[in-house]
């Protein structure tokens, strides 16, 4: 394996542990996104990956070589790991070119020409970065770090402060550079669509447990608790016999005719559909409709027992060890 | 609309009142009649310009080492006595430079401790006594920028490779090149205004030309001219400060993360207490402690009742005047967050201006200006009177000293959206209500340190009450130097330790205003 995260802990003052045994592996090349709520430690983590804080516990080892261990520590100047932050962090003082080459080995600088045609970003190489665009800083931020051939690739919310109307062309082009580059490379981000989109495998992550990691596809139909269930998307909770099951809106289908019912009490337009949100059993339900529908009206709707989703450990919580 | 004007035209003209002088001293310049000044530019203007220019290099490179280096260790490391070397590191701004000076040439001359006959040295040694007073200027605005700066870059140049130290050169200083250069500019100007020291130490700059072409040859159109040519290098030097901080714009944007503190090494530790420590001892504890010592061995000497007496003098006068500042600084700075017109803008520009007049040019324009009053008009004598020459003291303060106010003032009105004002205003507020209501409460901090600002710059100021002061009207100031110009040192250390006093615990408080400020903006 190309990283390996082995039990890592974190803590901080509080001796509350921000990272419980963290475990996971990536090979050579592979994008993981690292999904979680905001404040849940998603940027300890790469500052624990990158050698900007120190671990309490486990081991890092990256390209067959411990880099963190609870007697091993290498510092971020020699770990050759980049680092995309949130907010850029290009130098102010210095234009595009200068930011690339910062503190450049010389051996890598054959690398320029192809990384600055890879990232579009032969044009404003001599502007500053208040000069350009967030998506051209962004471009500009991938370029200092994949210009020295790093092991591994850390983005840390690369894309929270870009508007929508460019996020989606920023977050492929990244993709794309990563993918041309053959960089492992870690995204962290609080939106799942991101992480679906672009992601060889996906770690969902809260209270500082790993709640599931896995390829997107599986993810998505096979979350291994209701946490990593709910933040892919809506979904329905009903109770057949003893057990309880879950289903997604999307795999209910309204008919005029059904033993099914539910009440609806609110409808929305989203624009290609309505949702209709209801009472089923108790339970608060979505369900897609093509067309609207009156409040306090039944809706009748079917679904098939392939698309419920079963979770053996019960779902009243999510992981906590 | 047409009240909108009626504002313009009155701030216009209130702005045209206070600083006519120094334009009067412009025009009079190129008109005057001078005997002595063709002596002057062929024997002595030479003289002055290599003086003063080497005394504001020695001065400047000093103060950038001693405020540069400690404001690193303090915003970066954490270890023991942090917070109180921090307040330390900002007292020496409570001993006046001429203080200083007298202070460090009797401990260096031949009835001193040291003993060390340097008169060969006088310019170096004076560069560097000025650079113990004047250093806080670059250790604030050094902290402050990084502080602000956060841990991004540091971090950042970590991930690419920089050592700490590297990282210092490369990233540090350059990002913090604008507000370094800004308490440069505050040094430069202090040592273009320096009187007392430079004249004890009997080093020629420019204001000693001034003054010496003025008193001493009698020869006022000369001194005009030469205070011009120091206007003109002044204005220079304004410009280039602000051309260079243009680039603040973009220095700390989203710079959200604080520092995060590095546990020193004990080889770091030493360096840092090194440092941190010889500035606060050379600046803060020698100068303090050798007055104290030449106080309590010559106590029987000291008159209570004229160091009661000056006091007040000097607390009264202070006070009055930085009153007056504020409200002057306040006025023009509230009407340009609400005007559209950009002759507000323009005006406080030229406020800041004021500060980079040395004392000296001021206090002669505005002699030369009553003058001419005086002699225009036949029935009146203006500068015959006690009180007219207390009014004109408080003029001359108010034209160097409104720049030193504007800037607090200025930093607490820019954290206040503008939203505050239009809200205020469709709850149907007028100007003077939305100032009570919302910009006094919330300044209030923001006043309180102006005050103190101006209050220790009055406290301290020498050149324009030396000349400026009506007759038999002594303060601390121009007694520490009367008895040091008399040498006679040791009494004037009562006087000076009344200053440092009083500017020590405005300077605490101050601080702590700032840190308060700084916790409830956070």
């Amino acid at each position: 394996m190309f990283l390996e995260v082995k039990d890592l802990i974190k803590s901080y003052a509080d001796n509350l542990p921000v990272l419980k045994k963290l475990n996971f592996q990536l090979q050579k090349g592979e994008l993981l996104s690292f999904v979680g709520e905001s404040g849940a430690g998603k940027s300890t983590f790469l500052k624990c990956l990158s050698g900007l804080e120190k671990i309490d516990g486990g081991e890092i080892i990256l390209n067959g070589k411990i880099i963190s261990s609870h007697n091993t520590f290498i510092p971020p100047q020699q770990r050759k790991i980049s680092y995309v932050f949130q907010d850029y962090a290009l130098f102010p003082h210095l234009n595009i070119r200068e930011n690339i080459c910062f503190n450049l080995d010389i051996k890598f600088n054959s690398n320029f020409d192809s990384v600055v045609s890879l990232t579009n970003l032969k044009s404003i190489l001599n502007r500053y970065p208040h000069e350009i665009s967030g998506g051209e800083q962004q471009r500009a931020c991938i370029a200092r770090s994949i210009i020295r051939e790093p092991d591994l690739l850390l983005l840390d919310e690369p894309f929270s402060n870009l508007d929508s109307n460019i996020k989606h062309q920023v977050r492929d082009e990244i993709c794309n550079i990563v993918k041309k580059t053959k960089t492992t490379t870690i995204l962290v981000t609080h939106d799942i669509n991101d992480a679906l989109n672009i992601s060889d495998k996906i770690l969902v992550f809260k209270a500082g447990v790993v709640q599931q990691f896995s390829n997107p596809t599986t993810m998505y139909c096979k979350p291994a608790n209701c946490y990593c269930a709910e933040i892919l998307g809506d979904i329905n909770k009903l109770s057949i016999g003893k057990k309880t099951f879950y289903i997604r809106p999307e795999n209910i289908k309204i008919v005029k005719h059904s033993k099914l019912s539910m009440n609806a009490k609110k409808c929305f337009f989203q624009g290609k559909d309505y949702k209709i949100i209801g009472l089923y059993n108790n339970n608060i339900w979505s369900v897609f409709s093509k067309e609207p529908i009156k409040i306090n009206s039944k809706v009748c709707f079917e679904y098939l027992e392939e698309d419920l989703i079963y979770f053996d450990k019960g779902c009243s919580n999510f992981f906590t060890e | 609309m047409n009240t909108f004007k009626k504002n313009e035209k009155f701030a216009f003209l209130i702005f045209g009142i206070i600083f006519f002088p120094i334009l009067f001293l412009v025009f009079t310049s190129f008109f005057s009649e001078t005997e002595s000044l063709v002596y002057v530019f062929e024997n002595l203007l030479l003289d002055y310009s290599s003086s003063t220019f080497k005394l504001i290099i020695i001065t400047s490179v000093f103060s950038l080492i001693l405020g540069i280096i400690p404001a690193w260790y303090v915003s970066n490391f954490r270890f023991y006595g942090r917070s109180i070397i921090d307040v330390l590191l900002f007292l020496p701004l409570s001993i006046p430079t001429y203080i200083m000076a007298f202070t460090y040439a009797e401990i260096l001359s031949f009835t001193g401790p040291l003993k060390i006959k340097a008169d060969f040295l006088q310019l170096e040694i004076l560069g560097i006594i000025l650079s113990f007073s004047l250093f806080p200027y670059i250790y604030a605005v050094s902290r402050i920028s990084f502080s602000l700066m956060g841990s991004k870059f540091i971090n950042m140049g970590k991930i690419l490779g920089l050592s700490v130290y590297k990282s210092f050169f490369k990233i540090i200083i350059p990002l913090s090149k604008p507000a370094i250069f800004s308490g440069l500019f505050l040094v430069i100007m202090e040592v273009l205004n320096e009187y007392g020291a430079v004249k004890y130490f009997g080093v020629n700059t420019y204001t000693i030309g001034i003054f010496r072409t003025w008193n001493s040859m009698n020869d006022t159109g000369a001194a005009i001219q030469l205070s011009s040519i120091l206007l003109f290098i002044v204005a220079f030097l304004f410009f280039i400060e602000k051309k260079i901080n243009k680039k603040k714009l973009f220095s700390y944007l989203k710079n959200s993360n604080p520092i995060e503190l590095i546990n020193s090494t004990i080889n770091q530790k030493l360096l840092i207490y090194l440092a941190c420590l010889i500035p606060i001892i050379f600046s803060f504890f020698i100068p303090v402690l050798f007055n104290i010592s030449n106080v309590i061995d010559n106590f029987d000497k000291i008159d209570i009742s004229n160091l009661l007496q000056l006091t007040i003098n000097s607390v009264s006068i202070s006070l009055i005047s930085s009153i007056i500042i504020l409200v002057v600084s306040v006025y023009f700075l509230f009407n340009e967050r609400f005007s559209n017109s950009k002759i507000y803008f323009y005006i406080n520009q030229f406020i800041s201006l004021g500060y980079s007049i040395p004392g000296a040019v001021i206090a002669l324009a505005i002699i030369i200006y009553f003058t001419s009053i005086d002699k225009n008009i036949d029935s009146i004598n203006l500068l015959g009177n006690f009180y007219v020459y207390l009014f004109i003291l408080i003029y001359a303060y108010l034209i160097r000293f409104m720049a030193v106010g504007k800037s607090p003032i200025k930093s607490g009105f820019e954290k206040l959206p503008k939203t505050y004002d239009l809200t205020a205003e469709s709850l149907g507020l007028k100007r003077f209500k939305i100032f009570q209501k919302i910009y006094l409460p919330v300044n209030k901090l923001s006043f309180v340190s102006a005050l103190i600002l101006v209050f220790i710059d009055l406290m301290k100021e020498l050149p324009i009450i030396l000349i400026l002061r009506p007759f038999n009207f002594d303060t601390l100031a121009t007694q520490t130097y009367e008895f040091a110009i008399e040498e006679m040192l040791p009494l004037s250390s009562i006087y000076s330790l009344v200053i440092i006093f009083v500017c020590s615990i405005l300077l605490i408080i101050f601080k702590n205003i700032i840190s308060r400020i700084n916790v409830s903006r956070s």
